[in-house]
């Protein structure tokens, strides 16, 4: 009954916030804070919708590994490590060193920075669509920087993950596992393509549990289901028609992931309080990693200004992270840091021109 | 010259640059969408519009000089790598002149040059028709070729 009430709850808001023109993440955990522990208390995470939620996880990290084409990876490495490479220092490498510095514990520190550094593809992507970006350059330079934190997520989750007594064992456990996958990527696809091209329900059947196999490998052999489902996502690139069909499984299950999320959120003012702290640290960081990316590869300030304000906003990767790693304070924190970006940085995107030529003529 | 990137998660964008430097980009967007950008030289703000699959076909079509007429809806195709080659796709209705008449005896390739790769009847369609195929009316062809093949085939079959 929960999970059909958060459905219908979600349809409308998803309505309203297409009609607003307003990223629909946010407005899903706005719902869920409203309706669960923190609001009026209407609705309650059971085990059925915490199952839901994890599914909505997986197919996420399964659709993160998805967007990781070895291939064209490799082809275009240059382009991607220049888009990647002064986000990755500052928002990741920075902020982590000023965390820790700041007297967070390494684990909790590694925790808020991978949080942080992780912009929101869906919101980022949506708003180039949504606000006719896609001839310019610095589009181009977004979608590749998207590529390249999709990349690093992969190490994120195992390095989070490290929490096993036996290190030497689990790092070797998940070595051969992604030899295996990789050495599956080479012959695989031929077979799965033929299951693809299908008319049946076998296409559906096949795509629906392959997004799920990550929980399968975690319970089987303790490898981290993120590090898996990203791996299984990454062998099925190659597979056509695979991403459409995914779509729509990846879309309930995510809005529900979040919507639950919300619900179960325990709020202390503590946790707002840092998430402001760390919502102007996401901020100023994404501005400042975009203005040295667009100076490095346009040689322009406003190239560079054009990307950072167009990848400000967090979402759904950073949600996970508070999920799976999170305990009370850090999820909280996340939270308002999300909220915070997501909703800021769909309107800085938006009035991304103005901004930019209101600052040209202050600064003659 | 047209650039083609690939936009992971977006679609696939192709730019292009007039001789005057007007600047053009067509992104095909992963929900089959269209979305066009015109960029004049020297101007800072592109222009932009979002299609449906089926009114960028229709554009392309005018583009690319075709009549478009209600009854004849025709796509002209290029080849990047063969910048001489413009291959017409036009689909006619049958009407008295061709019905009860095969492919054979009309000699449809020998007198015009063209070929019928398709008819469509009731909603069946045969793909590659033999020549021994019997035209029915109101049947639907798709016939191939280039611009001048394709105006003697409207000569010389259709206006019989």
């Amino acid at each position: 009954m929960e999970i059909a009430i958060a459905g219908l709850v979600c349809l409308i808001f998803a309505i309203i916030a297409r009609k607003l023109s307003f990223p629909a993440i946010p407005v899903y955990i706005i719902a869920g804070l409203a309706l669960g522990s923190s609001g009026f208390g209407i609705l309650q995470a059971d085990e059925v919708s915490k199952k839901i939620a994890e599914f909505g996880v997986v197919f996420l990290l399964f659709y993160i590994g998805l967007h990781i084409n070895p291939r064209e990876v490799g082809a275009k490495r240059k382009t991607i490590f220049a888009s990647g490479f002064y986000d990755l220092l500052i928002n990741f490498a920075l902020v982590f060193i000023l965390l820790f510095a700041t007297g967070f514990e390494l684990s909790r520190a590694f925790i808020i920075a991978s949080s942080l550094y992780i912009s929101s593809s869906a919101i980022v992507l949506q708003s180039l669509i949504e606000n006719r970006k896609l001839i310019l350059k610095e589009a181009e330079i977004v979608v590749w920087m998207m590529v390249f934190e999709d990349i690093v997520i992969a190490i994120l989750i195992v390095l989070n993950s490290v929490g096993f007594s036996d290190l030497l064992y689990f790092f070797a456990k998940l070595t051969l596992f992604t030899v295996l996958v990789l050495i599956l990527s080479n012959t695989a696809p031929k077979y799965l393509d033929r299951v693809m091209e299908r008319d049946d329900e076998a296409p559906l059947l096949l795509v629906f549990s392959a997004g799920l196999l990550g929980l399968a490998i975690e319970e089987l052999f303790q490898i981290p289901y993120a590090f898996a489902a990203i791996l299984i996502g990454l062998m099925f690139s190659q597979v056509k028609s695979v991403e459409e069909m995914v779509i729509p499984f990846k879309d309930v299950f995510l809005i529900l992931f979040f919507f639950f999320f919300g619900v179960s959120t325990k709020f202390d003012m503590g946790g707002l309080a840092l998430g402001i702290v760390l919502a102007i640290v996401a901020i100023s960081g994404k501005v400042v990693s975009g203005l040295l990316t667009g100076l490095r590869t346009e040689k322009s300030w406003k190239s560079g200004l054009e990307i950072g304000l167009n990848t400000i906003a967090r979402g759904e990767f950073s949600i996970f992270m508070a999920f799976a790693f999170g305990d009370v304070l850090i999820s909280s924190a996340i939270t308002v840091t999300v909220l915070i970006t997501s909703i800021l940085g769909s309107l800085t995107s938006r009035y991304s021109e103005r901004i930019i030529s209101a600052l040209g003529r202050a600064s003659q | 010259m047209v650039r083609l990137t690939g936009m992971e998660g977006i679609g696939t964008k192709y730019e292009l640059e007039t001789s005057k430097g007007d600047k053009i980009a067509v992104v095909f967007l992963l929900n089959r969408r269209v979305q066009l950008y015109i960029q004049e030289k020297g101007c800072e703000k592109p222009c932009s519009i979002e299609m449906s699959e089926n009114e960028s076909k229709r554009l392309a079509t005018i583009l690319s000089g075709a009549p478009v007429e209600k009854e004849k809806e025709s796509i002209e195709v290029d080849f990047m790598g063969i910048p001489d080659l413009t291959l017409a796709l036009h689909t006619y209705t049958v009407g008295r002149s061709m019905a009860g008449k095969t492919i054979e005896e009309l000699a449809i390739r020998k007198r015009t040059g063209v070929n019928v790769i398709a008819v469509s009847r009731k909603g069946n369609t045969i793909i590659s028709p033999p020549p021994h195929l019997i035209f029915e009316e109101d049947d639907q062809i798709v016939v191939i070729g280039n611009k001048d093949q394709i105006e003697r085939f409207e000569k010389e079959i259709l206006g019989a």
